[in-house]
């Protein structure tokens, strides 16, 4: 356990864990640093291997959560040390505690450099691996032509090379100009012919960062990927250590399949040909086994040709091959391999053919929806979003509605969202469309935002056989002894304009369902009390012939607020008075809001930037927008073709 | 690729720490704080995988510690798994028998095989014997 020759760090690391508490813990390293600080500015100077020890337990203390800024300068200058062990702790050291926006990284350029191109092959190791890790653009364009060099040269052994392929990985992710494509993309073909497999590996990271910008350029590694593939899944001759419970290096399989979904088509048949057979070998020929790791392992192989497979547009049995495979998976006790096939079947939505296979397995997709763990339940929301249609909206929709209840409220806010959307593209009819929005508001209205209710007002206004049943709805959800804000707001809103239509409805006389109303006032912000107040108004002018007293209740309350300090109430409450007392005339201008205009729905527009706002976005969009493949392009909504959309027609 | 590696004790404590993204101090802090909170908190019958931000965490327990990758959010989740257990498996090999306090002790030894693991956000090496040998090479020259 000891360390070889640092016996100070160890001794230091021992009094840390001693403290016996976070007092004593700070008290020591405050006093370490000192000592420290002291140390590096006195006149005598340190020896290297002083400095050594004093840069380890710098880092070690900024593991524990210290700051030591005053450390940076120190380990950075060890980079420039001459002896191995030194350079060694300043690399290292100052990949840690430094990154690519530190000024000082900046003056170790020209030491890295020299390191890079010196003939000190371990140097090299050290310099290529600092840049690679924590290089930014400065370093791209002074060295990336160097570390071009390292990774082509055939003097170079496997483990320079492979280093070099990442590190300049780093510099095209930093500054994609440093790859000058026409020169590289064949000798990017020549790599992957490489034989050490650890050189491969790299390399093929390097090709995904580079096909995934340009994949016209790289049209020659295509089929070189596609033979990678070839010799892994036969275990062509690889080497016992690159086999991993069995499996031939799973991580270069997943990589090489990664490759090729950048390519949008494989023209050649034969190669298409040869592809096909390994991933349908892999499709069929993946055991579940007992060994935890070699599962995993050769499912994240499987997991990827499925993916690769959606992307090549494969024949519909291959598909359903798939889907099958993916039915299995989902109904399986691994919580992993379930959220994996959760995941993939939305991305299967993105292929329409395969809808109605998905839709078979609803019912276990609804299962996952209440899985205690929320990783599962948010992949099963993702996917029923995905996978509704109008024949299976009024089933999904009732369950999320029915599943927002227990809800987290990390997820209520999505689920309100979703459902609401489902609910209008889906509606088998407006009445259950209207039914859902008011449940909503009912069990999360604070998830419910005002367009939500917005849109339930326009549908109702402008459907006119939806209206009694809307305003009859509103009134029962007033009985309840508390409801939420926003219910107020609707039910009052609905009542206002439509009340007058249930009029011969027992327990629906305009003086009831004032009363009924009223007894939320207190209950309710300013922000509520305005649309109230129209309410009043409006109820007033709709009764006739006029209830004398119920009119005077009304104008009390209007002059009770006439000295409201809210402008807009107080506004409403004089203006509504004065208007209320000119009797008949008022029916004109208290006359029921005239049909909405057609109008894209804000709530699907807010979905989509909701899912570009908020900090948890779908996983689906995401890997939508980053992955160009063509079979993954996110096609806008599908047409509804559900009761909703005609209504619109005003 | 993969944004960061952290490995955190029950509680909360990092023995190992390593960004392939630039982060301010703080923000590793906090960082660590909540990736942290995340782990510890969920049930071992839970998967593996974990939103975080706009990434994903894939994460697993070796006895008190836990081995967390934050990738992307595309990246492929098993294959992460296993290469986090392929990591353990190469500590395992090298301090014969691997337990938490010989990573304290030798964290800098710790930085020395993942530099030899991962490179740049990605897998470098996946022989365990390539790495093992690596490190024999490297002891001999200090």
């Amino acid at each position: 356990m000891a360390l070889s020759g640092m016996r100070g760090l160890s001794v230091f690391i021992s009094d840390i864990r001693n403290c016996p508490n976070k007092e004593q813990e700070r008290l020591r390293v405050d006093k370490e640093l000192g000592n420290i600080r002291t140390r590096f500015k006195s006149e005598k100077g340190l020896t290297h291997y002083e400095k050594k020890k004093y840069v380890w337990k710098m880092l070690y203390i900024h593991m524990l959560g210290y700051d030591v800024d005053f450390g940076h300068m120190e380990a950075v200058s060890l980079i420039s040390a001459p002896k191995y062990p030194e350079k060694q702790v300043g690399y290292i050291v100052t990949s840690s505690l430094l990154n690519e926006n530190h000024d000082f990284l900046r003056l170790a350029i020209n030491t890295v450099r020299n390191d890079i191109i010196g003939r000190n092959e371990t140097f090299q190791c050290l310099a290529l691996t600092m840049v690679g890790n924590i290089g930014g653009r400065e370093f791209s364009e002074s060295l990336a032509p160097d570390v071009q060099k390292l990774l082509i040269s055939s003097s170079c052994r496997p483990l320079v090379r492979k280093k070099a392929a990442l590190c300049l990985l780093r510099l095209y992710r930093k500054n994609p100009d440093v790859v000058n494509i026409d020169g590289w993309a064949d000798r990017m073909a020549q790599l992957l012919d490489e034989r050490d497999l650890g050189v491969l590996t790299s390399s093929t990271s390097l090709l995904v960062a580079l096909v995934s910008n340009n994949h016209e350029a790289y049209w020659s590694c295509l089929p070189k990927c596609v033979k990678i593939l070839e010799r892994l899944a036969r275990n062509q001759d690889i080497p016992q250590e690159y086999t991993y419970y069995g499996i031939p290096s799973p991580w270069l399989q997943v990589k090489a399949m990664r490759a090729l979904q950048y390519f949008p088509t494989i023209e050649d048949p034969n190669i298409r040909r040869s592809l096909f057979e390994v991933l349908q070998r892999i499709l069929m020929g993946t055991d579940v086994v007992k060994n935890v790791n070699k599962n995993n392992a050769s499912h994240a192989v499987l997991f990827e040709a499925l993916a690769l497979v959606m992307h090549l547009d494969a024949e519909k049995e291959m598909m359903s091959q798939c889907v099958a495979l993916l039915g299995k998976f989902i109904a399986v006790r691994e919580p992993n391999i379930r959220y994996l096939g959760l995941e993939n079947m939305s991305r299967m939505l993105m292929v329409t053919d395969v809808h109605d296979s998905i839709k078979r397995h609803q019912a276990q997709i609804i299962t996952s929806l209440k899985d205690p763990d929320i990783s599962i339940r948010r992949r099963a929301l993702d996917l029923l979003y995905g996978m509704c249609d109008v024949s299976n909206a009024k089933d999904i929709v009732e369950e999320l509605l029915q599943y927002l209840s227990a809800a987290d409220f990390a997820m209520r806010e999505e689920l309100s969202l979703k459902a609401a959307i489902l609910a209008e593209k889906f509606a088998p009819d407006l009445s259950w469309y209207v039914d859902v929005i008011l449940q909503l508001i009912d069990k999360a209205g604070d998830f419910v935002s005002d367009d939500i209710w917005f849109r339930v007002v326009q549908f109702v206004t402008n459907n006119e056989d939806l209206q009694p049943y809307a305003a009859a709805k509103a009134r029962e959800y007033l009985d309840k002894p508390a409801i939420h804000e926003t219910m107020v707001k609707v039910s009052a809103y609905l009542l206002g304009e439509y009340s007058h239509l249930l009029a011969r409805r027992p327990g629906c006389s305009p003086k009831e369902i004032f009363t009924v109303i009223h007894e939320k006032l207190p209950t309710v912000s300013t922000t509520t009390i305005p649309i109230l107040l129209s309410t009043y108004a409006k109820i007033l002018m709709h009764t006739q012939p006029a209830d004398p007293e119920l009119q005077k209740i009304v104008w009390a309350i209007f002059n009770k607020y006439e000295s409201c300090i809210d402008v807009e109430i107080q506004q409403r409450a004089v203006e509504y008075f004065a208007l209320s007392k000119k009797g008949a005339a008022l029916m004109d201008i208290l006359a029921e809001m005239p049909k909405f205009p057609e109008r894209q729905s804000a709530l699907l527009k807010k979905a989509e930037d909701a899912e570009v706002d908020s900090a948890e976005q779908s996983a689906i969009k995401l890997r939508a927008q980053q992955q160009m493949s063509n079979a993954l392009v996110v096609t806008d909504q599908r047409p509804a073709n559900g009761a909703p959309s005609d209504c619109w027609r005003a | 690729m993969i944004r960061f590696i952290l490995l955190q004790n029950r509680q909360g404590k990092t023995r190992l720490a390593k960004y392939y993204v630039p982060l301010e101090d703080s923000e590793k802090h906090k960082v660590e704080y909540e990736v942290h909170r995340l782990v510890v908190n969920r049930d071992s019958k839970f998967t593996n995988f974990v939103e975080f931000r706009t990434h994903k965490v894939i994460y697993r327990r070796y006895a008190g510690l836990f081995f967390s990758l934050c990738v992307d959010i595309t990246d492929n989740e098993l294959a992460y798994l296993e290469c986090i257990h392929l990591f353990v498996e190469i500590l395992d090999h090298f301090f014969s028998n691997v337990c938490e306090l010989d990573l304290v002790f030798n964290f800098h030894k710790v930085y020395l095989i993942l530099d030899e693991f991962i490179l740049a956000g990605e897998l470098q090496e996946t022989s365990k014997r390539a790495i093992i040998e690596r490190m024999g090479e490297l002891e001999k020259l200090e």
